[in-house]
């Protein structure tokens, strides 16, 4: 008998709250939606038949509650005593339903008490501010530390055994936890821009506390509710279990487990009655609170079943050259739509091949897959991985795991997260250190060390004595790129290495990198929606576009001339603006965002989009063709190259294109930038 | 650092000064008085005056408080009403038992949840769900219900183990532990129910972040990734739950040492309780709220210890 599932409320509270950006009104549905969670329906219904049943038991109650039946004392259960006789002979069922109001009773008035207090208190807390938070917040904590039992023993001791009145004042006493959780709850309601909006529009305190404060508070008090009757229900059991219940001949759940302890020899069947309905309206009442809490319906959604994928073997012979080789990837979601389909690509040793595209293309899916890294619920689904002539594709994660780190190891976008945050830098790096390079602890440090200077990290002793959080973001990426070379890999996959950095680090972070290639004959392959960066250190680039490929070929060749419209609308869309020269004000941008997985366009994926766009880019066709060293994927090709057809900034690129275009799309040139410059 | 420790010693200080308060307003509030007791039933009104004023009851209220007070500074908790034993005394020789029945329960908890909530968290599917709806009946049982039935098991039907009973450490070691036994299992089970689901969360949480992905990247073995980078990123909130499990458990087994007859601090002060003691029951809640502050207090130290980003602040 503990308080403490009320800190499972304050995870609640925090979840629905970071998930649940705008509730101003509550949802409207004629089934509220713990209804629709068989707990939730248990729940509900057991608390309201045992209600029903004990408030009503002096009506319907076979025997009166002190009715003796000598001939049939400690009776098992027959067709006279359903529930079987206590040592008096007195019958059970009739006693447990007759006792049930007390405690449900008991327990509603001390969540009256309970929230009676403990609400008003959030919300004078939450708008009176820092100091009479400070006050409320220091008293309830001293509460809350208080012994509860202990105390509610004190409580009987010094005014008797009045239940209900016990069961108020423990209602004072847990007010504190109620406090504590929906002050959470008010505080970040009032955060949210909105309740300042309503404030400066002049509403009052109190209207902008029951409009926006209490419906957001609803189903957090609910679920607190439903588990402090639980709790209750407990309280006041353990309290007549210690005879500080009604007192015989009343019944009481706890006195009735207490008597069938005496008779445990002689009839252990006298406690199974009580015991069980007790528990189950406990259970009933945490079903409810976890119902409303809307758990147990991330439990349900886990189909682990892995596609295992035989590698297809039609694909044409691979380039000899080449180290990796990607031939028809696709990945899908388990039962799910299609995330990545059909792409190939191969990458000579030495080499920096970019995957771009807006965000939503599968750049990542891919690089992921490369490692066998892909989310639960996510998997190749077809295609091939050939590294260094072996198939990656298929491979059990024991023989991946040899790959990962030795071959292959990967940087990842958000470097602050990418390091444990528990662990020191030295840790970090000499574990893998000894795991992959085969040495010992000193000579592992020593290693750390060069690798970090290698980094082109200064104070590496320092460093290596920190912990992640004293790291800064650039730093810490210098550590992660370290720490992806303790293997001695031979590709490198990053992915948006450099997105998360301040604009200066990140050139740091890319001349690294290239220096890297330039020096250890890395292969990399970089993911990035940034063509600056691309352009940049890359030798090959791959431009994605909603799971396939839009257009690949040289950097080179794909950057000065793009042929596909995407890229030549991304190039408009984030122009190569050389160091120190102002930015231009208006870039020209892409109408609309990329489709999501699984409502892709037949036909060019593109065509929603695609200012050239005609009736033959709906219908499906086949081809990626081949495009001077690579390949793209647009029927219009040749007709665009033939007549220049640019994407540019100013409208009048679209006058250039061929035929007056009568399928282009007007507005697209009038469109605000919206993914200008920022475009994942 | 130190200006944090001296605040929460302060209000660990307040707590306990709070407590008190609360306990000596309610004492005063009720009918009751101490000479009534005292003087036992069927004394006259006079003999109750006259044991009322030898007891100082007569006095101001805060005259009383201060007094009261005063004594408890110097650790002096008085002598009980009814049969005029050392309270002082008393206490030391029953925390003992109170403390050792809720740290052996907690760390039976702590083991047995981690166990079961890593495996959930580990394993999911299935066993995460069957694990998870037997930690929600575990934690809806009433512990009382459970001690019976374990002493019916246990000891009745398998006669394992002594049924009820206490035997001091310093007189038998085994027959000790083989007597707290039963007692322990029982608050263990709704202990080891709660920690299993915070480790549960704990876990899950831990798997998804990031850093564990690249952990994965580097080819780390999964048993490694599992038991020393997730565990020890799930331990905060285990070992914060332990220390609240701890606080609960000695609450708890206020109940549990009347249903096995162990001379504890639950023990007297349910008697305390039925016999209007006053003095006894300001003594327990006392020594009660020291324990859950100084608890706290220790929780809140070891949660730093464990967190780099607090321990290096
Ligand atoms: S196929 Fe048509 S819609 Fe697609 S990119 Fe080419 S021109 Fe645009």
């Amino acid at each position: 008998m503990s308080v403490q599932p009320v800190t499972d409320v304050s995870s609640v509270a925090g979840s629905e709250v970071a998930t649940e950006p705008v509730p101003p009104v509550a949802r409207r549905s004629r089934v509220p939606g713990f209804l629709r969670r068989p707990g939730g329906v248990f729940g509900a219904a057991w608390l309201a038949f045992v209600l029903a049943a004990s408030v009503t038991a002096s009506l319907w109650r076979p025997y009166e509650v002190d009715q003796q039946d000598l001939a049939n004392r400690l009776a098992l259960p027959s067709g006279t005593h359903w529930l079987g006789t206590d040592a008096l002979g007195r019958d059970i069922l009739s006693r447990i339903f007759t006792a049930g109001s007390l405690p449900l009773l008991a327990s509603v008035l001390m969540l009256v008490v309970a929230f009676g207090l403990g609400l008003p208190l959030a919300l004078v807390a939450a708008e009176r501010g820092r100091r009479v938070e400070g006050v409320i917040s220091r008293v309830t904590e001293t509460l809350m530390a208080l012994p509860l039992i202990i105390l509610l023993l004190a409580v009987i001791g010094a005014i008797g055994n009045k239940l209900y009145a016990v069961m108020a004042i423990l209602g004072v006493l847990i007010s504190a936890a109620v406090y504590r959780v929906l002050l959470g709850v008010a505080k970040s309601v009032r955060q949210r821009l909105y309740v300042d909006a309503a404030r400066v529009n002049g509403l009052g305190s109190l209207r902008v506390n029951l409009l926006h404060v209490l419906p957001s508070m609803a189903r957090v008090a609910a679920v607190q509710a439903a588990q402090l009757f639980g709790i209750g229900l407990l309280m006041v059991a353990g309290l007549a279990f210690l005879g500080f219940g009604p007192g015989e001949p009343q019944p009481s759940w706890g006195f009735m487990i207490q008597d069938a302890s005496t008779h445990i020899y002689d009839a252990p069947w006298l406690m199974v009655p009580t015991g069980l309905i007790l528990a189950i309206t406990v259970v009933a009442a945490n079903e409810l609170a976890d119902a409303i809490a809307g758990k147990g319906k991330d439990e349900k959604r886990r189909p682990l079943r892995r596609r295992r994928v035989v590698a297809s073997s039609e694909a044409p012979p691979a380039d000899p050259t080449a180290v990796l080789e990607v031939r028809d990837l696709c990945v899908a979601v388990d039962d799910g739509p299609q995330l990545v389909t059909g792409v190939s690509f191969s990458l000579r040793a030495g080499q920096v091949l970019g995957l771009v595209g807006e965000s939503g293309c599968g750049k990542t899916m891919t690089a992921r897959s490369l490692l066998g890294l892909l989310p639960g619920g996510v998997s190749v689904s077809g295609g091939s991985i050939l590294w260094q002539g072996r198939e990656l594709v298929g491979m059990s994660d024991p023989q991946l795991n040899a790959v990962r780190g030795r071959e292959i190891a990967m940087i990842s976008q958000e470097p602050m997260v990418a390091l444990d945050p528990m662990f020191s830098i030295a840790y970090q790096l000499i574990q893998p250190i000894r795991r992959l390079r085969g040495v010992g602890r000193a000579e592992a440090r020593t290693i750390a060390a060069e690798l970090l200077g290698q980094v082109g990290i200064v104070d590496a002793q320092r460093v290596l004595s920190s912990y992640p959080h004293q790291l800064s973001g650039g730093m810490a990426q210098r550590v992660c790129i370290a720490l992806a070379l303790t293997g001695e890999p031979e590709l490198l996959v990053a992915d948006e290495p450099t997105t998360a950095l301040d604009v200066t680090v990140q050139a740091e972070i890319l001349s690294l990198l290239r220096s890297l290639v330039r020096d250890t004959g890395l292969s990399v392959v970089i993911v990035s929606h940034d063509l600056g960066v691309v352009a940049d250190i890359c030798d090959e680039v791959v431009v994605m576009y909603a799971g396939e490929v839009a257009e690949s070929g040289t950097a080179a060749a794909v950057l000065d001339d793009p042929a596909h419209p995407y890229t030549m609308a991304l190039l408009g869309a984030n122009p190569h603006v050389p160091e120190g020269e102002p930015v231009p004000l208006r870039l020209a941008s892409i109408p609309g965002t990329v489709p999501p997985p699984g409502s892709w366009p037949t036909g060019c994926r593109f065509a929603t989009r695609c200012r050239f766009a005609r009736e033959q880019c709906t219908v499906p066709f086949v081809s990626l063709a081949a495009h001077g060293d690579g390949s793209v994927r647009c029927i219009r090709v040749e007709e665009l190259a033939r007549h220049h057809a640019t994407w540019d900034a100013e409208a009048v690129g679209a006058e250039t294109a061929p035929d007056a275009m009568p399928d282009a799309r007007p507005d697209a040139t009038v469109e605000p930038a919206p993914t200008a410059g920022a475009l994942s | 650092m130190l200006a944090y420790v001296a605040r929460r010693l302060a209000l660990a200080v307040g707590t306990v000064f709070a407590a008190v308060l609360i306990t000596f307003l309610l004492v005063h509030a009720g009918q009751g008085s101490p000479g009534a007791v005292k003087a036992g039933a069927g004394a006259s009104a006079a003999e109750i005056a006259q044991a009322n004023h030898e007891l100082g009851w007569d006095r101001a209220l805060w005259v009383q408080f201060a007094d009261t007070i005063g004594h408890l500074i110097r650790l002096d908790f008085g002598t009980s009403l009814i049969d005029g034993r050392d309270l002082g005394h008393d206490l030391f020789t029953r925390l003992p038992v109170t403390g050792s029945i809720a740290l052996l329960a907690t760390l039976l908890s702590g083991v047995v949840g981690v166990v079961l909530g890593v495996t959930a968290a580990v394993r999911g599917g299935r066993v995460a769900q069957s694990i998870n709806s037997g930690a929600g009946v575990a934690l809806s049982l009433p512990a009382f219900w459970v001690g019976i039935l374990f002493v019916y098991v246990l000891s009745l039907q398998l006669g394992w183990l002594p049924a009820t009973g206490y035997v001091p450490f310093a007189d038998d070691p085994v027959g000790w532990i083989t007597s707290l036994l039963i007692p322990i299992l029982t608050l263990a089970v709704g202990g080891a129910a709660m920690i299993a689901r915070t480790a549960a969360v704990g876990m899950r949480e831990a798997l998804q972040q990031e850093h564990i992905r690249t952990l994965r990247a580097m080819g780390t073995p999964t048993w490694r990734i599992r038991y020393v980078h997730a565990l020890r990123y799930a331990s905060v909130p285990v070992v914060s739950v332990l220390g609240i499990q701890f606080i609960a458990l000695f609450g708890g087994s206020v109940i549990i040492e009347n249903l096995f007859a162990l001379p504890g601090l639950g023990q007297t002060s349910q008697i305390a309780a039925a016999g209007h003691d006053f003095p006894a029951l300001i003594s327990v809640v006392v020594v009660a709220t020291a324990v859950v502050v100084l608890t706290n207090l220790l929780l809140d130290l070891v949660v730093a210890a464990l967190d780099p980003k607090v321990r290096t602040a």
